[in-house]
């Protein structure tokens, strides 16, 4: 059965290339704005992994990922987040508040392909 | 594939250009709000993330620095100065000319950024009280190739904590992705396992040893373990060159470290003889899946305006056509048809309120033009001035913004330059040396209303009055109320200021502002104070292209009135208006002045019986219209007028209507207006 991933992302350009990449693949996708947005899909539906940009209005990364660490029925799920950051404080601040791991923008296809075969497959 | 989403980026990345700007000039009178701080340092991000994704690596490059100091500010390292504002709205500018050229390619070009990012680092270095400071980019964590066609053997240990199950980790997956690098042997270890009722499930016991014999570097094993490096235990140690699997000896380490539930270790397995084959290449895991088209849901989207325009227009015909089938049905009285056209004008309405809803804009999207304004110019003049919104969130047909803009910057302008007054200059008048200009937008009726309000040094009437005289435009004889002689100011020919200044001087005079107004079925007015301040109101439509209006019969042509602005309709005895005096008539306890169309119109052609009054609201006074019959309201789409006629004084735009005659649409205000100054001049 295909794969459904969550992306949220306040920026259109990279949810069009997430989308059209993991859809390409054959992932089933939800998209979402921005935290608040991606809550709504959070219904007990099920999905396989969140992939989430950090900074973002109304609620952030870190806001969601909490927020979904506290979720009886998503606790466990993996979580990918986004950022331009390589700088260890963000990243250790993200996986703190419970991220599975992270992609690195710029990517390409490939690294994004691959960073989501890391942890569901 | 990337370039396919570029349009998009550049399109995006502009509107974070635009909420990068709005909110450094909200920054400017709020320097500490934190929520301001936040959304300027995302922008930034978003730009720089996207610059890097999307092929735009000096925008990347440049707004990285630029993002450094917000970064500072939001951690309270550095305080947000009037210089930090400055740059970073001169480095906006420089922001979109890089979304406009892409990268960088004339080398004069290249010397300014690189110019304009060391003024930027500037500011952080000397927050450091240090030679500027490069700070290092954002690597990506790409792998270095090492040159090392050899394969080797490695020993991995690999001791995840036991929570590692908690944030969707999965270990299983890891030493697949060991395996998958060459040729693996992956031995499992239970660390103390609790009690059973202890046990918890998500709770990892386990620990692995992995033997990889890999033509992979030693950086692509670490990599498999990059997202759990903080998580676990993970030694990496090179057993040998060539592949220790094959070795028979290796069987009984292995198996004698199993079933005594203790890890291999290195030494010993480094003595044990290793024979050399060939690597296995990485195989593909996992086939490519069809590419299908998946539920895909987006709360909202963006749409080409020219779509919007196009739908718009469709909407319009559409309505055309609905009142021309309204009409054939009521005329044939059969009812099914007429219970079919009453269907189609229910659901046409909906779709022409829907239609008009979605190109409608906040005016939000066009103020941070005009605050930039009052800031660069203030900042030029040296003044001091506050520019305050109200109504932001007011919607209009985009349309209308756009013929709005310049008129707008115009009256802004005025402000600035001839209204507010210098700080000393208002202390003198017991004012705070802070002027301020308010931006004031709400809903009135169908109708909304802009006031642009200043707290300056207003204007003298009778310094109009007398210029007015001066420049042959009124006669000296003539008494005005004191809007009458604000509308002056309206006129082709005067300008108040003799010396053409630097600032206002643009060869744009009110009168033209008050045509793009007009042009835009708007009207604009100026009410001011001495010592007070001057407030100029604009009344715009909500949308320009269909109008509820009153369609009336003059002579034998059609036209239409804006349902808008009338109040009331009277029906007379024919001639009863005809033969009054002075065009005056009294209703009730009333009077009220006015026009006979069909002297406007040069119409002959009476109907006998009757003639109707109807009474118009234009600006604060109400005038009656004269009409031969008054046919009923109408729904009309309002097409613009061609070449020939645009430059009619009183007539806005025509309707076909549903027989296919043509209504011309009448402009109620320039009417009134005009007739008003005919008479004026012709008493």
């Amino acid at each position: 059965m295909a794969k459904t991933v969550l992306i949220v992302d306040d920026s259109e350009s990279i949810r069009e290339v997430v989308n059209f990449t993991l859809q390409n693949e054959g992932y089933d996708v939800l998209v979402g704005v921005d935290g608040e947005d991606a809550l709504k899909f959070l219904d007990g539906r099920e999905i396989d992994i969140i992939i989430t940009d950090l900074h973002m209005p109304n609620l952030d990364g870190l806001g969601l990922i909490r927020k979904v660490r506290e979720m009886d029925a998503y606790k466990h799920i993996p979580i990918l987040f986004l950022t331009t950051e390589s700088q260890a404080a963000k990243k250790m601040e993200a996986k703190e508040a419970g991220a599975t791991g992270w992609i690195i923008k710029p990517f390409v296809p490939a690294k994004l392909l691959s960073a989501i075969t890391r942890v569901i497959r | 594939m990337i370039d396919k989403f570029k349009d998009k980026f550049v399109e995006e990345a502009l509107d974070n250009v635009h909420d990068l700007e709005e909110a450094l000039l909200l920054l400017e009178t709020d320097r500490q709000n934190r929520d301001i701080i936040e959304r300027i340092f995302r922008a930034m991000h978003s730009l720089k993330g996207g610059g890097a994704m999307f092929g735009f690596n000096d925008l990347s490059d440049f707004t990285h620095h630029l993002e450094t100091i917000f970064d500072w500010v939001r951690n309270g390292k550095l305080q947000v100065s009037d210089h930090i504002i400055s740059l970073t709205l001169e480095s906006i500018d420089h922001i979109r000319h890089l979304l406009e050229i892409g990268d960088l390619k004339d080398s004069q070009d290249i010397q300014s950024q690189k110019a304009f990012i060391l003024k930027v680092q500037n500011v952080i270095a000397q927050q450091n009280n240090t030679p500027s400071e490069v700070q290092p980019q954002p690597v990506t964590p790409v792998v270095k190739q090492e040159k090392d066609d050899g394969t080797k053997s490695y020993l991995i240990s690999f001791e995840p904590e036991q929570d590692i199950l908690k944030n969707g980790t999965n270990p299983f997956f890891l030493i697949d992705d060991l395996h998958a690098l060459g040729e693996a042997v992956a031995l499992p270890f239970f660390k103390a396992l609790p009690n059973f009722s202890d046990l918890k499930v998500i709770s990892c016991h386990c620990a692995w040893q992995v033997i990889l014999y890999t033509a992979a570097p030693i950086n692509e094993i670490k990599d498999v373990f990059i997202f759990v490096e903080d998580e676990c235990k993970i030694d990496i140690q090179e057993i040998s060159s060539g592949n220790i699997l094959t070795n028979p000896e290796l069987k009984q380490l292995v198996d004698g470290s199993i079933s005594s539930n203790k890890p291999l270790v290195l030494t010993a397995l480094q003595t044990i003889k290793q024979e050399n084959k060939q690597v296995i290449t990485q195989e593909e895991t996992g086939s490519k899946k069809k590419n299908t088209l998946k539920d895909h849901k987006i709360s909202s989207m963006r749409v080409a305006s020219n779509k919007i325009d196009e739908l718009v227009n469709l909407v319009s015909e559409l309505v055309t056509i609905q009142a021309q089938l309204n009409l054939y049905a009521e005329n044939s009285g059969e009812p099914t048809i007429m219970a079919l056209a009453e269907n189609i004008q229910k659901l046409s309405r909906q779709l022409r309120d829907n239609a008009f809803e979605i190109s409608l804009i906040p005016l939000q999207s066009e103020l941070m033009r005009f605050q930039r304004l009052v800031r660069d110019l203030s900042k030029d003049l040296g003044k001091e001035i506050d520019f305050v919104i109200e109504g932001g969130e007011i919607e209009l047909d985009k349309n209308i913004i756009e013929n709005l803009i310049d008129p707008m910057l115009h009256l802004i302008r005025n402000s600035v330059d001839h209204g507010v007054e210098m700080p000393s200059e208002r202390l003198k008048a017991g004012k705070s040396p802070k002027g301020t200009i308010f931006f004031k937008a709400y809903y009135s009726g169908a109708s909304v209303i802009i006031k642009i309000i200043d707290d300056g040094k207003g204007i003298d009437p009778e310094f109009i009055r007398r210029k007015a005289i001066e420049k042959g435009l009124i006669d000296a004889k003539l008494e005005l109320s004191k809007k009458e002689i604000f509308d002056l100011v309206f006129l082709s020919g005067f300008s108040t200021r003799d010396e053409v200044s630097d600032v206002s001087g643009r060869g744009v005079g009110m009168d033209v502002v008050k045509r793009k107004i007009g042009e835009i079925r708007g009207e604009v007015a100026i009410d001011s104070e001495i010592g007070k301040g001057t407030t100029t109101t604009l009344e715009l439509p909500m949308t320009l292209s269909i109008i509820d209006g009153l369609l009336i019969k003059v002579g034998q042509n059609e036209y239409v009135i804006p349902i808008s602005s009338v109040e009331k309709i009277h029906e007379f005895v024919n001639a009863t208006i005809s033969n009054t005096l002075n065009n005056i008539l009294s209703i009730g306890e009333k009077q009220y002045p006015f026009i006979d169309l069909r002297t406007v119109f040069d119409a002959k052609t009476q109907i006998e019986g009757s003639e109707q009054l109807i009474l118009i609201k234009s600006e604060d006074k109400i005038v009656g219209l004269v009409a031969d019959q008054v046919i009923g309201e109408y729904q009309t789409v309002v097409k613009p007028l061609g070449r020939y006629l645009k430059k009619h004084e009183t007539i806005s735009g025509a309707s076909i209507m549903g027989n296919g005659n043509i209504a011309f649409v009448i402009d109620t205000n320039r009417l009134i207006h005009f007739q008003t100054i005919k008479r004026r001049k012709t008493n």
